[in-house]
């Protein structure tokens, strides 16, 4: 049949798309006055879809558990933690972690979490937001 | 259809054929899942002079011998490469990997070519001529495969001695400004 | 590049190294009598990383992360092929409901993997309202990959000795929600790409791969599968719990009765290895065992175990596109001595020369994808017409293929 697709064409016209439009339905013509809107409360952002429970976002760091043992450290494949040897704690490089978690396995005393946070771009490769220590 | 013969049998074949150019054959099996299911790995060191020879020999056990890949490494004073071919696929649970390994001099790391038997070797022999300085005699197409052409000749990524790759070649992205 | 031609009346033309219809950069020079091919010459490495070297320079559990970003759409099976080396070296026993795990998951990225290809597929030929509507389906598959292992395509889920993560009971009714959502729009899916007039006049007889050239040239996967070689690692020398499981080689004949080895058999493979797929993780969930997930659960263990191992390995898995081979030789040390990787596009390459030969321009991007490269980005092309260079770009060359179907289709 040559028009195999148009049942399902004009179906769709009648169904809510599948795409959830985050963050806004149409391209604002200014990102930062659209910004600035929304934190006066003028407008609002469309929710991202749930992160589902384990996702692996940005990682969190329990400083007062860290007992300083370095295994994260040898295990990580980006070299993305860091070991301040005064204070004998872990100072963690976001911008350089690849997300792959396994430095929660490895951690004896499980200090090391992952949030579902996933907003995480920046314009500073070193800013506050991307260290965590 | 060629008669499969068992892992035993197929050593034999070879030893039988070749004598002691065959070195240090051994057969591993493996098991995998619940019932359990076992597969065997033929691994044997195989003489560079008779090694065009013994893929040939191959070929009497099956008629189009899969080549996987060639890997190679160099150890002390020789390079080794390590051809990996299967046979025997098309049925359940009955595919073996025989995997032969040549032992080259570095001084003159020389190898024929098995282009002509099986075609499908001319992408991993322009990688080992590249990777580990092995001369390939009789290449089909030599050529690069891919090192890009303005990577200085005479380096050998693979090697762990002074033609291996460093310098400018390498750069540590990791030690950036922090 | 090469400058002699066979005749006077025909003209070169290189496509790539980086083009939309290829998935890995690759450099193809034809040359063409008109619209027809003639000679076809390839060549590779432009994105040559060095994996391989790096690798040889990390610890094993360093190494999975690294081999698992090879390859965005293949990145369970690097991780795992380089697993299944290591343990076969060090002698570790992996529990059993680890190996049904990583069937489950395996399974799960060749479903991800060969939608997309259909949907790239139809936009290669023009038809983009199938693209969306495959990639709708896969977007369900992928949300159960990210319930399942925490990211959508970084799965991070593989251990050596096992998994990272287990499945539990109350995550099965999402798991046949997902499936069930799969099977409903597949007899859609079939209907388009089968019995649809204009796929099948863009991809019958186009791009065709004989037995023996298959054979001789070491194919691998859907590709030389199409071409009704029975060659698929799951059955030949199964690991994991393949073994267990009851399924069969899936060649062209099984749905049309012939074997052509054309694009339009290896669309019909493609499909119905999507259909194998949700059956085979049904079987898993059903005949799971219970037990550990992993055979040392402590990692830090676990590496102080792989440095004193020796020995050499292979690991052989099938991805998506054909046979993952990784080999791994250890000597006593904190790093692998040697480590290679072979993906399977490399042994796919060979074959696009027969293929192509004798076909027009406007089925290179069709003919190309069909043995689903790994890869898509953009760069121009450069015509050589006599003495006159002049430059398409990669929207140029597609529109020749849409073009091309629109005079087909009056």
């Amino acid at each position: 049949m040559k028009f195999s697709m148009l049942p399902q064409v004009l179906a769709q016209m009648f169904k809510k798309p599948f795409t959830n439009k985050f963050p806004a339905k149409y391209q604002p013509s200014s990102t930062t006055n659209f910004l600035k809107a929304v934190g006066d409360g003028n407008a609002s952002i469309i929710p991202p879809v749930e992160t589902p429970p384990g996702f692996r976002g940005k990682i969190q760091y329990d400083k007062e558990k860290c007992i300083g043992c370095k295994l994260c450290i040898k295990v990580c494949p980006c070299a993305a933690i860091e070991y301040k040897e005064k204070e004998k704690k872990i100072k963690i490089y976001v911008s350089r972690c690849c997300f792959c978690s396994q430095c929660n396995d490895i951690c004896p005393v499980n200090c090391l979490s992952m949030s579902n946070e996933f907003l995480l771009a920046d314009a500073d490769k070193y800013s506050k937001d991307l260290i965590v220590e | 259809m060629t008669k499969q013969l068992t892992p035993k049998e197929i050593v034999q074949s070879f030893t039988d054929t070749f004598k002691t150019k065959i070195k240090n054959p051994r057969i591993e099996t493996h098991a995998a899942g619940s019932k359990p299911t076992e597969f065997i790995h033929i691994w044997m060191n195989v003489d560079k002079s008779i090694f065009k020879e013994a893929v040939k020999h191959l070929t009497t056990l099956e008629n189009y011998p899969h080549l996987a890949v060639a890997s190679g490494y160099e150890w002390e004073n020789t390079i080794e490469l390590v051809y990996h071919f299967s046979i025997y696929f098309g049925e359940r649970c009955k595919e073996i990997s025989l995997n032969m390994t040549v032992v080259l001099p570095k001084s003159k790391p020389e190898i024929d070519s098995i282009c002509d038997i099986i075609p499908g070797a001319l992408i991993t022999e322009q990688e080992k001529q590249e990777m580990l300085g092995v001369t390939v005699k009789g290449i089909p197409k030599d050529k690069r495969a891919f090192v890009s052409d303005d990577f200085p000749k005479g380096m050998y990524p693979w090697r762990k001695d002074e033609t291996g790759a460093s310098g400018k070649m390498v750069r540590n992205l990791h030690e950036g400004d922090k | 590049m090469s400058t002699k031609t066979k005749s006077k009346t025909t003209y070169q033309i290189p496509v790539g190294p980086i083009h939309p219809a290829l998935k890995e950069p690759v450099m193809f020079e034809f040359e063409l009598d008109g619209e027809k091919i003639v000679d076809v010459d390839v060549s590779l490495g432009h994105v040559h990383r060095g994996i391989e070297w790096t690798g040889m320079r990390r610890n094993p559990v360093q190494v999975l992360y690294l081999a698992e970003r090879i390859c965005g759409i293949c990145s369970y099976c690097h991780p795992m092929a380089f697993a299944l080396a290591t343990e076969r070296v060090a002698g570790i026993q992996v529990p059993e409901r680890a190996e049904y795990l990583r069937v489950i998951h395996a399974e799960l990225e060749r479903i991800c993997s060969h939608v997309l290809w259909a949907g790239v597929a139809a936009h290669e030929i023009g038809f983009d309202s199938v693209l969306f509507l495959t990639w709708q389906i896969r977007e369900k598959a992928l949300d159960l990959t990210e319930y399942l292992t925490g990211n959508r395509v970084t799965k991070a889920i593989t251990m050596i000795g096992g998994v990272r993560r287990d499945i539990t009971t109350d995550m099965h009714s999402t798991i046949n929600e997902g499936l069930q959502f799969i099977k409903d729009n597949f007899e859609k899916l079939r209907r388009v790409y089968l019995d649809d007039k204009t796929f099948r006049m863009r991809s019958q007889d186009v791009g065709i791969l004989t037995k023996e050239d298959a054979l001789k040239l070491c194919a691998a996967g859907p590709t030389t599968r199409a071409s009704g070689v029975r060659k698929d690692v799951r059955l030949d020398q199964p690991y994991f719990a393949f073994g267990d499981l009851d399924f069969d080689y899936v060649t062209p004949d099984v749905l049309t009765g012939e074997v052509n080895g054309d694009v339009y058999d290896r669309i019909v493979v493609r499909l119905l290895e999507v259909k194998q797929s949700v059956e085979l993780i049904e079987q898993c969930i059903k005949q799971m065992p219970e037990g550990e997930i992993v055979a040392e659960p402590k990692v830090a263990k676990l590496l102080a175990s792989l440095k004193k191992i020796k020995g050499e390995g292979i690991g052989r898995m099938e991805a998506p596109r054909g046979e993952v081979i990784h080999y791994v030789k250890y000597i006593e040390h904190e790093f692998p001595y040697s480590w290679k990787v072979r993906a399977p596009t490399y042994n796919n390459i060979l074959p696009w020369i027969p293929m192509l030969l004798g076909e027009q321009i406007a089925d290179i991007p069709i003919v190309a994808a069909s043995t689903d490269p790994c890869m898509s980005c953009t760069n121009r092309v450069a015509i050589v017409d006599g003495g006159k260079r002049y430059q398409l770009n990669h929207e140029d060359l597609h529109k020749l293929s849409v073009e091309k179907t629109r005079r087909l289709m009056k």
